[in-house]
């Protein structure tokens, strides 16, 4: 149900953002125009989807605990994710052997690695393996940071 | 185009892949294919986009030869992990499972694995002929598509592709139009006016289409599994021993037939809109169970429940490039994204490109040819050194996969604003599994959304704005009334079950 919710309005977002652009005319469709139907599509695709009160039902069940959270770590998903978002914020200013390192040393501890020297020895080693394959053999220019490398 | 003409081509197109550097790269896409396929959270669609941008350095007909290699080897790598450990390395091998598991509990691993191989190879090897004698005559059928039949054949596509995903076709629907959506941002493929970028230069060449790929299908599958309890991130998976490798006479003799009826439904369904190798091993495994003489030996370690289902999604996933070269449409998410990948090469496919870079179309089905030998070669000596990989526990390969997407997805333009649309695609990825949203309708209308939007102006513009134009020609009134069909079908379903129910009942 919220989903439907969530993409009836993205669908009525892209209707009022596409408004906004040259719809032409039919004979000369403008850029807005096939947006304009793509976002009517959507909404009354989602208007269905949250009116049919059978798939309502099989949809909140499956929303509802049906999801499968394994032990109720579903927080584990969301610190992952911000680990992730943490590594992205600071690749241009740590550059990518130091990042990677990071993010390696801090997935492994949170995935439940019993000993940190154990998961630096993993994270030391995965890192400088991506960097000489990545920047050394690939040459890929990805960011220095202030360690240079 | 000849029969003979097509057999001169295909030598040609040897001597295009039998070049060192293509041999090379056909056995790297190979192995690379392998890993993935072996890989539990890893398919072939994350894995040919990470490999995107290792193949920026190289022409197209070596990139599109490697990135193949990748797409087939992973067909045969799934099946490892569905015989060895019951689970499937990709979707694909989801049938593989049943019987194949089965026979490793009876310590015939290694004759299972062995003619997964064998069936693969001969799948493969013969719809690559399919492939190379079909495609030029289709070609030149297709040269009478104009932008109508184009648009007709894409919504047709997306429908049947909703369709046939197994979920709810609404669900399915919306996410292609998410996908077609999400397809019109950047510069407008007519006028070249900015569109939903929101002043950002970023935003100009539209949303990467591998940050999608790589967020919906990689790390949403390892967001999944993040969920899961600290003991089965411990777990080591136990590979069973291996008592012989080879396949008997009588294995090989109960799988012949087996190999080859997958062979042509597999083939058969490739060349139609679909998760293609899902269905043909589905549709394989059905067939084989209802001619044996012995169905129940099915579910209990038959062996034609393995070679057919195996024989079949190698068919399919080299049939469904058909569709890729000689039309220029994609109909499933992995051909999807080699239709990016060879956008990014400066190669436009569509009913000319055989003609315009035969080196291409004829190398990269040559070394098709090649990768399947290279595959067999591979897959059967060394399939315990393969199966070792799944002795890596999970807390540990989860990171080691991020990492690798995280690397991968920062290659391919140097933006960072690349990583934060693959996050938010992962994040997504993840809540469409929780909500039972279909990523695939998404991506394949993603990629062809602009291909979609421009032949549907330029309909109207020849048609000086009626929608007639759309029902006056024949062969896009023949899509369209099959897309009608196919979004009638739950209706239609879903009325005869409840009269059949209300018959019952009275009776």
């Amino acid at each position: 149900m919220v989903a439907s919710i969530l993409v009836f309005l993205f669908g009525g977002i892209t209707m009022l953002l596409s408004l906004q652009l040259p719809l032409g005319t039919l004979r000369m469709p403008g850029s807005g125009l096939f947006p304009l139907g793509l976002g009517l599509i959507l909404m009354g695709l989602a208007a269905c989807q949250i009116l049919q009160p059978r798939l309502r039902a099989a949809a909140s069940a499956k929303s509802g605990g049906g999801g499968g959270t394994a032990d109720g770590s579903a927080h584990r998903v969301l610190v992952f994710l911000g680990i992730m978002a943490l590594a992205t914020a600071l690749l241009d200013l740590l550059g990518f052997p130091l990042v990677a390192f990071l993010l390696m040393l801090a997935l492994l501890q949170l995935l439940g690695a019993r000993r940190w020297r154990d998961s630096a020895l993993i994270a030391l080693l995965t890192a400088g393996a991506s960097y000489i394959l990545f920047v050394r053999w690939l040459q890929i220019p990805l960011p220095k940071g202030w360690i240079g490398l | 185009m000849d029969v003979l003409g097509s057999f001169q081509h295909l030598l040609t197109g040897f001597g295009v892949a039998t070049t060192l550097e293509n041999l090379s790269y056909c056995l790297i896409g190979a192995i690379v294919g392998t890993l993935v396929g072996v890989l539990p959270g890893l398919g072939p669609i994350a894995g040919i986009a990470l490999l995107i941008p290792a193949t920026f350095g190289l022409n197209a007909t070596s990139a599109i030869i490697m990135l193949a290699g990748i797409y087939y080897g992973a067909m045969y790598g799934g099946s490892t992990t569905s015989i060895l450990i019951n689970v499937p390395g990709e979707t694909a091998s989801v049938m593989t499972c049943i019987d194949g598991y089965q026979m490793a509990k009876q310590g015939r691993a290694g004759p299972a694995l062995a003619i997964c191989a064998i069936g693969s190879f001969v799948a493969g090897s013969l719809a690559i002929l399919g492939l190379a004698f079909l495609a030029p005559p289709l070609a030149e059928a297709a040269l009478a598509f104009g932008p109508p039949e184009f648009f007709a054949l894409m919504v047709f596509g997306f429908v049947v592709l909703s369709n046939v995903t197994g979920g709810s076709l609404l669900k399915a629907l919306m996410m292609a139009v998410v996908g077609l959506i999400i397809g019109t941002i950047g510069m407008d493929p007519v006028t070249g006016n900015p569109r939903f970028t929101f002043g950002t230069v970023s935003l100009l060449g539209g949303i990467e289409f591998v940050a999608v790929a790589i967020g919906l299908f990689g790390i949403g599958e390892v967001l999944v599994n993040v969920e899961q309890s600290a003991e089965v991130m411990e777990q080591r998976v136990l590979v069973p021993r291996f008592r012989d490798l080879y396949p008997t006479l009588q294995d090989l003799k109960q799988s012949l037939g087996a190999i080859l009826r997958g062979t042509g439904i597999g083939f058969g369904v490739g060349l139609v809109p679909g998760p293609a190798p899902v269905i043909a091993t589905y549709a394989s495994y059905m067939v084989e169970k209802r001619i044996s003489k012995h169905p129940e030996r099915f579910g209990h370690g038959a062996i034609e429940g393995v070679a057919g289902p195996e024989s079949a999604n190698n068919s399919a996933c080299q049939a469904a490039f058909i569709p890729l070269f000689v039309l220029g449409i994609p109909f499933a998410p992995p051909t999807a994204i080699l239709l990016g990948a060879l956008l990014i090469h400066g190669i436009n496919p569509g009913p000319t490109m055989i003609s315009e870079h035969p080196d291409l179309f004829w190398g990269v089905v040559a070394s098709m040819y090649i990768g399947n030998f290279v595959l067999l070669l591979l897959n059967l000596p060394f399939v315990p050194l393969f199966a070792n990989i799944l002795r890596i526990p999970k807390k540990v390969l989860l990171p080691l996969v991020m990492l690798f997407c995280f690397t991968g997805m920062y290659s391919v333009n140097n933006f960072i604003v690349d990583l934060w649309v693959m996050l938010g695609c992962g994040a997504l990825g993840y809540l469409m599994r929780k909500w039972a949203y279909e990523g695939a309708p998404l991506l394949l209308a993603l990629i062809l959304g602009p291909k979609m939007e421009v032949a549907f102006r330029q309909s109207l513009m020849i048609s000086h704005g009626g929608f007639a134009i759309f029902l006056a020609r024949p062969v896009s009134l023949v899509f369209l009334l099959g897309t009608l069909m196919f979004l009638l079908m739950p209706l239609i379903k879903g009325a005869l079950r409840s009269f059949s129910r209300r018959a019952t009942a009275k009776a």
